[in-house]
């Protein structure tokens, strides 16, 4: 199991970074959580020299001041940043926002799970697994679960 | 009004009394070149054309009069003492006159003559303005109509559009009633059977409503623009086999399937049919029977079910046939209205959107569907899609799709 992993969660909307928060912290109490509530502030908060870089970003879409779209491409564009990946996590399916934010170098487009235990399930293999098979992992998510993943 | 023109006066003067006898109103010109400004001032039933005149002859009037729109429809009539020779009267017809009449003449034929030409003329005359009013109309209606038909296609953009927000947003609350209720049960409600059950109603009514907005959702987004791929019908309908196999399994069934055609469509849309349809058949089957589901294919020349196959057809007819508890055929229009539930919600869920999503995308795929049963004997359903969409241009899409979302 890898040490001292940190998620960082981009969202506005405060129920839905309860619950994260919640979860993460029952499934993988390892894992610290650092929160951001729009584009702009994830970006300051990844760029702040005194922070250790995340090592997976869970993105919004919609957002004030800076939304999830901005946000990837401020991401993919700076070379510090552009290693990690981002898990687009949003209450949207539509296959427009899914092409674009693929095309622009997000790794997975998870919606929103309406079940707790969904929820648990991502979180947990997500956190209990290595950088090196992220991908299998999420792919394996996709099949197993209800909750709508494309990767 | 007749206009008389003569450069001698005693022939305007004798035909004009013989006129103004009979109760017609004259006015006279006493050269071509007086006719042609009192013709662009005042509107002539009749034109009396002399010959020949001084300056401007008869027949040169007579050409510019015809040559102008405003006055081509006004009749002439030559009237000539010297120039009688049949050639005059050719040319007098050649440049515009409906009739030659040769001096002497009778004075009674002459009147019968203004009055049949003048009688033509008004007829005429309200002809043509009938035709102008209604040609107007005729415009006017078409603008109105081509208006409306605008109106409408924008508040039905606008409809759809709300339609997709609305159900859109209406997710989100739901989804946090949902996760935060399961939360409660999880955490707390574990050693408390009777707050258990209670909550376990929040979540079912919950649930069904998260259903009715998806397939709200999904009944919207029918309407956008799809790109039309030439598809094996087969394979969609073993791929949707192979979702359901799960529900087959449970239920015992045996399905069949023959081969289909391959036909021009939005692979997620009829994919979405076939499910429909399939879980349909499953869903309503009878309780103490396993279901039979038979699914066919033919290529048949004209979409109608009396048709013979035919492989050099243009349309591809495919019918599903259960055995389940069918519906009496007298719904048989209601069933893809929205909403049309003919079972009672205790017995069979959903929402009552499956049949009229399917509907929809058959109309966007401009095929037909039709359906029929008895029931407690089974229900088939049969659809008729075109082989190819190309005489229809789909929306230009500028984005290739590497995956079909839209089927998600």
């Amino acid at each position: 199991m890898p040490q001292s992993q940190t998620f960082l969660l981009v969202d506005d909307d405060i129920d839905d970074t309860f619950l994260f928060r919640e979860v993460l912290s029952d499934v993988a109490p390892q894992v610290t959580l650092r929160t951001a509530a729009n584009g702009q502030e994830a970006i300051e908060s990844l760029l702040a020299p005194s922070h250790p870089l995340p090592q997976l970003i869970f993105l919004d879409l919609n957002m004030p001041k800076m939304d999830g779209k901005q946000c990837l491409l401020a991401i993919k564009r700076n070379e510090r940043l552009q290693h990690i990946p981002v898990i687009m996590y949003t209450t949207s399916s539509h296959s427009r926002d899914i092409e674009e934010t693929m095309q622009n170098g997000a790794i997975s487009f998870i919606t929103k799970p309406s079940h707790i235990s969904e929820l648990r399930t991502i979180l947990s293999s997500l956190a209990n697994n290595t950088n090196n098979n992220l991908e299998k992992t999420l792919r394996h998510l996709s099949q197993s679960q209800n909750t709508f993943i494309v990767c | 009004m007749i206009l008389i023109v003569d450069d001698t006066s005693e022939n305007l003067f004798s035909l004009k009394t013989l006129l103004q006898l009979h109760r017609f109103e004259v006015d006279t010109a006493a050269s071509g070149e007086e006719a042609l400004k009192k013709i662009l001032r005042q509107e002539y039933s009749l034109i009396i054309l002399d010959v020949q005149m001084p300056g401007m002859d008869g027949y040169e009037v007579a050409e510019t009069i015809t040559g102008y729109s405003k006055t081509k429809d006004i009749p002439i009539l030559f009237l000539s003492a010297v120039n009688i020779d049949k050639r005059f009267i050719t040319q007098g017809y050649a440049s515009g006159g409906v009739d030659y009449i040769t001096k002497p003449f009778d004075p009674d034929l002459l009147l019968l003559k203004v009055k049949t030409f003048q009688k033509l003329y008004l007829q005429n005359k309200a002809l043509n303005e009938a035709h102008a009013t209604l040609e107007q109309k005729v415009a006017e209606r078409t603008k109105e109509l081509l208006q409306a038909n605008k109106e409408l296609e924008a508040s039905n953009t606008e409809l759809q559009q709300y339609a997709y927000l609305a159900s859109h947003d209406l997710q989100e609350p739901l989804r946090k009633i949902l996760t935060f209720s399961h939360m409660i049960s999880e955490k707390f409600l574990q050693e408390n059977d009777d707050a258990m059950r209670l909550m376990n109603r929040v979540i079912a009514s919950s649930e069904r409503m998260r259903t009715l907005i998806n397939d709200l959702l999904q009944y919207s987004r029918v309407a956008q623009s799809v790109d039309f791929i030439p598809t094996d019908l087969e394979q969609l309908v073993q791929d949707v086999l192979s979702d359901l196999e799960l529900a087959v399994r449970e239920k015992g069934a045996q399905v069949s399937v023959s081969p289909l055609c391959t036909a021009e469509v939005a692979p997620g849309q009829i994919r979405q049919v076939f499910q429909n349809l399939l879980s349909n058949a499953l869903k309503f089957s009878k309780k103490d029977e396993p279901p039979i589901i038979e699914i066919r294919g033919e290529k048949v020349r004209t979409p109608s079910e009396d048709a013979p196959p035919d492989k050099d057809g243009n349309w591809c007819r495919i019918s599903v046939s259960d055995n389940g508890i069918g519906f009496d055929e007298m719904y048989v229009q209601k069933i893809f209205g929205m909403f049309q539930r003919l079972n009672g919600r205790e017995e069979f869920e959903g929402t009552g959107i499956g049949l009229a999503i399917v509907k929809k995308i058959i109309d966007q795929h401009h095929g037909y569907i039709s359906a029929h049963s008895s029931e407690g004997v089974g229900a088939t359903f049969v659809i008729f899609l075109p082989l190819f969409q190309s005489n229809i241009s789909p929306l230009p899409n500028p984005t290739t799709h590497k995956k079909d979302y839209t089927s998600l």
